[in-house]
């Protein structure tokens, strides 16, 4: 891959310039990485992105976004010019971007609420997910109002406005989403499916511009975050270990009645316990 | 009176928790969960294997239908109710899989004093044999590795790992049963391994 390539170089550009920055170039290899990947939300505008003067990616298309890749944690010059044009010019966008060691993190090159183009770092919540959740993120980078993101009618996050994003743990499934100005049923984008699988973290970034009716949705997804059920309640009444119950002495076989009565009881602790 | 026989009945149990009837000691052949595959992470989620229909392990006259199974509300395993049917954990790898542990579980007895065919877990031994029948594919067979009892706050995460070597783990509960803690305290972990597809026996 081409880009993989360019992002060596890119990486270890950053490593120099940070070993130059800290007083004993044996802290610099004690550097952790950082997984970075980069959103364009720009309509209408092909790019490339430099990272330290060096190519990141090139022939960026809007509306999509990167693999994560790993850099050495640091200090990043993000600049972004139109595609095919000298790195040397002015580009059309420049930030410097802080990645922290061990960060999960997406650069978004997108539109502000006023339709100018920005850039933002957002930090991507890569944290493990409940048994059968699947996290679902929304980043509003559109140049439009405020909005409520709705699914299945109802809203799961209301008043959302740019660059802002809001997040919650979903139960895993299909879920149809739609997006809306918020506090209204005027629908901005969608209705869109929503595929989230268990386990996994779902950015969604409502991206382009009202005014330019080119709002639109893209997913970027993270994998590997299931864990575990809390546990394995496959018991019931005790039966399965009543064949020695003589051992349990004469109060425990003074009446079939009580062992019965007991056993409900028992039954429905059991049962509120699931609920 | 009846009221209070029972929770006599109910208060008697804590100082002598049931024990099983001489189940056969637990056996291992290496430190439960040697095979957590932190390495593998990376690794894109392989294609789903169809899903398991049944299984049977002849050497403890176990034979089960088995049903997908998620989590319940407060993220508990979802067990079927009913005794005779296992639970398959699907959102985990479905036997026959390349990687991972696929969960198949079941209730050892139900609410209403049956007895679980999961139940005949408690006599398995090394080696035995294990067979999920599965929808529009081979069956896939295993042999019995280990047999461990873990309190059940501890059941191990790799029971549940979807990465690394393949395993079957089978799941049900065990003694000791404390009503007044919710039933049985532990769980009763069966692993197996797969059985060379190039076999067409069962090794002995």
């Amino acid at each position: 891959m081409i880009h993989r390539t360019r992002l060596v170089i890119a990486a270890s550009a950053g490593a120099c310039a940070l070993a130059l920055g800290v007083s004993s170039p044996a802290l610099a290899e004690q550097q952790d990485q950082a997984m970075v990947s980069v959103f364009h939300g720009i309509p209408g505008m092909t790019v490339d992105v430099y990272a330290n003067g060096d190519e990141l990616v090139g022939d960026f298309k809007p509306g999509t976004v990167t693999d994560p890749k790993s850099l050495d944690a640091g200090t990043y010059d993000i600049q972004i010019f139109e595609a095919g044009q000298s790195p040397d010019g002015t580009p059309a966008l420049q930030k410097k971007i802080e990645v922290p060691e061990g960060a999960n993190a997406t650069v978004a090159a997108h539109l502000s609420a006023d339709g100018k183009p920005e850039l933002t770092a957002f930090t991507n919540d890569v944290s493990q997910v409940e048994a059968g959740k699947s996290r679902l993120t929304v980043r509003h980078v559109a140049a439009a109002p405020a909005v409520d993101v709705r699914a299945g009618g109802q809203p799961v996050f209301t008043d959302l406005t740019n660059p802002k994003e809001d997040t919650a743990e979903v139960d895993a499934g299909t879920l149809n989403t739609d997006v809306v100005l918020a506090g209204t049923d005027t629908v901005a984008i969608g209705p869109a499916d929503l595929k989230l699988a268990e386990g996994t973290s779902n950015v969604v970034y409502a991206w382009g511009s009202a005014d330019d009716k080119n709002l639109a949705l893209a997913t970027q997804t993270f994998s590997g975050m299931a864990s575990s059920p809390r546990g394995v309640p496959a018991g019931g009444s005790g039966a399965a270990v009543a064949t020695n119950s003589a051992d349990l002495g004469p109060a425990w076989a003074a009446g079939a009645g009580a062992v019965a009565v007991a056993g409900v009881l028992v039954a429905r602790r059991v049962v509120r316990r699931r609920g | 009176m009846l009221a209070a026989a029972a929770l006599a009945a109910v208060l008697g149990f804590p100082a002598r928790p049931s024990q099983p009837a001489e189940p056969a000691p637990d056996f291992t052949t290496a430190p439960y969960g040697r095979t957590a595959g932190a390495a593998a992470e990376e690794a894109p989620p392989p294609a789903q294997a169809p899903p398991p229909r049944r299984v049977l392990l002849p050497d403890v006259g176990v034979d089960a239908r088995v049903a997908p199974v998620g989590v319940t509300d407060r993220g508990d395993l979802a067990v079927p109710d009913d005794p005779s049917v296992a639970g398959w954990y699907r959102y985990g790898p479905a036997p026959g899989s390349v990687a991972g542990s696929a969960v198949l579980v079941g209730h050892v007895d139900s609410d209403t004093g049956a007895i679980g065919e999961f139940a005949g877990l408690y006599d398995v031994r090394r080696g035995d044999r294990v067979e999920v029948r599965r929808a529009g594919a081979d069956p896939v067979r295993y042999r019995v590795l280990s047999r461990v009892t873990v309190p059940k706050e501890e059941l191990p995460p790799s029971a549940f790992r979807r990465t690394g070597v393949p395993v079957l783990t089978l799941i049900t509960c065990a003694p000791p049963f404390v009503p007044e803690r919710g039933g049985y305290l532990s769980n009763l972990v069966v692993t197996a391994e797969p059985v060379e597809s190039g076999r067409a026996q069962w090794p002995t």
